[in-house]
């Protein structure tokens, strides 16, 4: 294992099922203790990366090296060893129980891991002593979320870790994920649930037709905050200047103006004092997970 | 008890498959012996055997086999009856360690772990051999079983052989299938192997005896390498074991070969 600050390297990956093109030309480096976020609608290609990334399968064309190390099938293991992997709907070995399952993956690693674990075991309490086929689906990502990162490894692979999980889950999987961060662990997790990727994720990676069409660092993930205005009124008002992504929808209440607003507050002021016959106003924090969405809706085409 | 590796799992994984099939076919065994006493004869109906049209001397067999016991078993288990029935477990078992756990998705969360793919190939095929092992030992020993029912003992020996014999068979039978599944990752490709190899092999043993031109086919058969009336007679021939040997070993170097440089599901 080479010293390196870059952790997780794809260069230009294609991976082509047949004729068709899964993903294209992917490229992006991780850097240790990054969280990375991975985001995109269903079928833009993150399984697909995830599963290049960790050798599973071969890329049509490109590059990927982990630690440093250029990873192909036949070597992943090697890097494997200091990776933990889990995803929402993995399966784990059926006829094992929770309990075998556990110490069938500690037996793959070395070092005394059990510490780790008892504390894995009590944050997320999941039952180990049934059969692995016999549990709901939470219950077995729970074991495999304990599996993924009971040995202390480097990086942790994620694709949609959190899927099948109880709220309560969810936020001990936060809590965890923090946690990991204050030990410079490396996340690269794919997900569904904008909220929690705002929450704990340090870089957002978002994909689109098999494509990274945005990379958004800790910074603008901080600037991406801001109002969003809702008016409801007689007739139909004009956004102030620096109103983005407005819509107006009209109703017998009146007609509803909505934007996003991440101008001068004074300004908004003023704009709002102006108003007349308005029956209904709000201003609230714009979240992030509202600013994805958006990324989501704008069709972000490719440069 | 703690699992340690692919080769225990894949054991533990299977060890209801191993006792149901070690029952199975000592209850096979068993039956066969116990028709023996029924079916023995001293020659008498050579005369009969001979006045048949050849085709349905293939369909029989030789019923001079009948006046021994260990002939018997050749002919009556060991030649088709035990190959078929043993050979469609071999199928099913290298099915069931290989595609059947890509396609639920195991083997994904296998490699994920660090094995390495070579590891887990010769693992599962490690243990597959041990299951084979087992079973086929249990044939053995319901033989040694039974006879004592119907006041017989087998040659040792001649036991010992038809017992390897079928131990290679089915081991040959088991890795091509196996090949197929983890070389291809396609459930229809491994299964038309396996299910061709045994189809072909049947058609054409049990009719080249009948069948002038099939005569020149024959060593398309696998069972063409397990003459068990041969064997009980005259001994192992090397090229036999060499053919069965050999079919294993290329087809566990195949399966390193492609699974891995492949896409795991
Ligand atoms: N083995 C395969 N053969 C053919 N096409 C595939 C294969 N695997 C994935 N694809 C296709 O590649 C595209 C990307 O799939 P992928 O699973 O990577 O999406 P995803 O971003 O993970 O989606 P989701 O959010 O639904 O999990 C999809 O159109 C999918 O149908
Ligand atoms: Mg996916």
């Amino acid at each position: 294992m080479k010293k390196t600050k870059t952790i997780i390297e794809l260069k230009n990956v294609t991976k082509k099922f047949g004729t068709f093109t899964a993903i294209e030309d992917v490229s992006f480096s991780v850097e240790k203790g990054e969280i990375i976020g991975f985001v995109g609608v269903n079928g833009a290609g993150k399984t697909t990366t995830i599963n290049a990334m960790l050798g599973f399968s071969v890329p049509t064309r490109g590059t990927i090296s982990l630690f440093g190390e250029r990873v192909v099938p036949s070597n992943a293991h090697l890097s494997h060893r200091h990776i933990g992997y889990a995803a929402g709907d993995m399966e784990l070995p059926l006829h094992l129980t929770g309990q075998q399952y556990i110490d069938f993956v500690m037996s793959q690693f070395k070092g005394d891991h059990t510490d780790r674990l008892e504390a894995l075991l009590k944050q997320f309490s999941p039952q180990l002593e049934k059969k692995i086929k016999t549990l709901s689906r939470g219950n077995k990502q729970k074991i495999a979320l304990v599996a993924a990162f009971m040995t202390s490894p480097a990086i942790v692979v994620l694709d949609e870790p959190t899927s099948g999980l109880d709220p309560i889950m969810q936020d001990a999987f936060l809590e965890l994920i923090r946690s990991e961060q204050k030990n410079g662990v490396t996340i690269f997790m794919s997900s569904h649930y904008l909220q929690e990727v705002a929450e704990v994720c340090t870089r957002v990676l978002l994909m689109k037709n098999g494509r990274i069409v945005e990379d958004l660092s800790a910074e603008r993930l901080q600037r991406a905050s801001g109002k969003l205005v809702r008016v409801v009124s007689k007739k139909a008002v004009i956004p102030p200047p620096h109103a983005k992504q407005a819509t107006t929808t009209d109703n017998e209440h009146g007609v509803t103006t909505e934007f996003s607003y991440d101008g001068p507050i004074p300004q908004l002021q003023v704009w709002l004092a102006g108003l007349k016959s308005v029956t209904d106003l709000s201003v609230g924090d714009r979240t992030l997970e509202a600013e994805f969405r958006s990324l989501y809706d704008e069709g972000v085409e490719v440069k | 008890m703690i699992i340690r590796n692919v080769f225990m799992k894949t054991l533990y994984d299977k060890r209801w498959f191993v006792f149901g099939w070690t029952l199975g076919l000592m209850a096979l065994t068993a039956l066969m012996v116990t028709f023996y006493p029924a079916m023995h004869q001293d020659g008498s109906l050579e005369q009969l055997t001979k006045s048949m049209p050849p085709a349905f001397q293939g369909l029989v067999g030789n019923l001079d086999n009948l006046s021994r016991f260990s002939t018997y078993l050749a002919s009556q288990l060991f030649d088709i009856r035990m190959q078929i029935i043993a050979g469609v477990m071999a199928i099913i078992l290298a099915l069931s360690i290989s595609i059947s756990e890509e396609e639920n998705g195991q083997l994904r969360s296998l490699t994920a772990l660090p094995i390495s793919r070579t590891a887990i190939v010769v693992q599962k095929w490690l243990a597959m051999v041990v299951i084979l092992s087992v079973t086929v030992l249990g044939t053995m020993v319901g033989i040694l079983l039974f006879q004592t029912m119907i006041n017989e003992s087998i040659d040792l020996g001649e036991l010992a052989r038809l017992i390897f014999m079928t131990w290679i068979l089915l081991i040959a039978l088991g890795s091509l299938t196996f090949a197929a599944a983890m070389a291809s990752g396609i459930r229809s490709v491994a299964l038309s192997v396996g299910i061709l190899v045994l189809a072909v092999s049947f058609i054409v043993t049990t009719f080249s005896v009948g069948v002038d031109w099939l005569k020149d086919f024959e060593s398309f058969s696998i069972f063409y390498f397990f003459p068990a009336v041969d064997i009980v007679k005259e001994g192992i021939q090397l090229r036999d074991v060499s053919v069965l040997i050999g079919i294993s070993v290329v087809s566990l170097v195949v399966t390193l070969i492609f699974f891995r440089r492949r896409d795991i599901r």
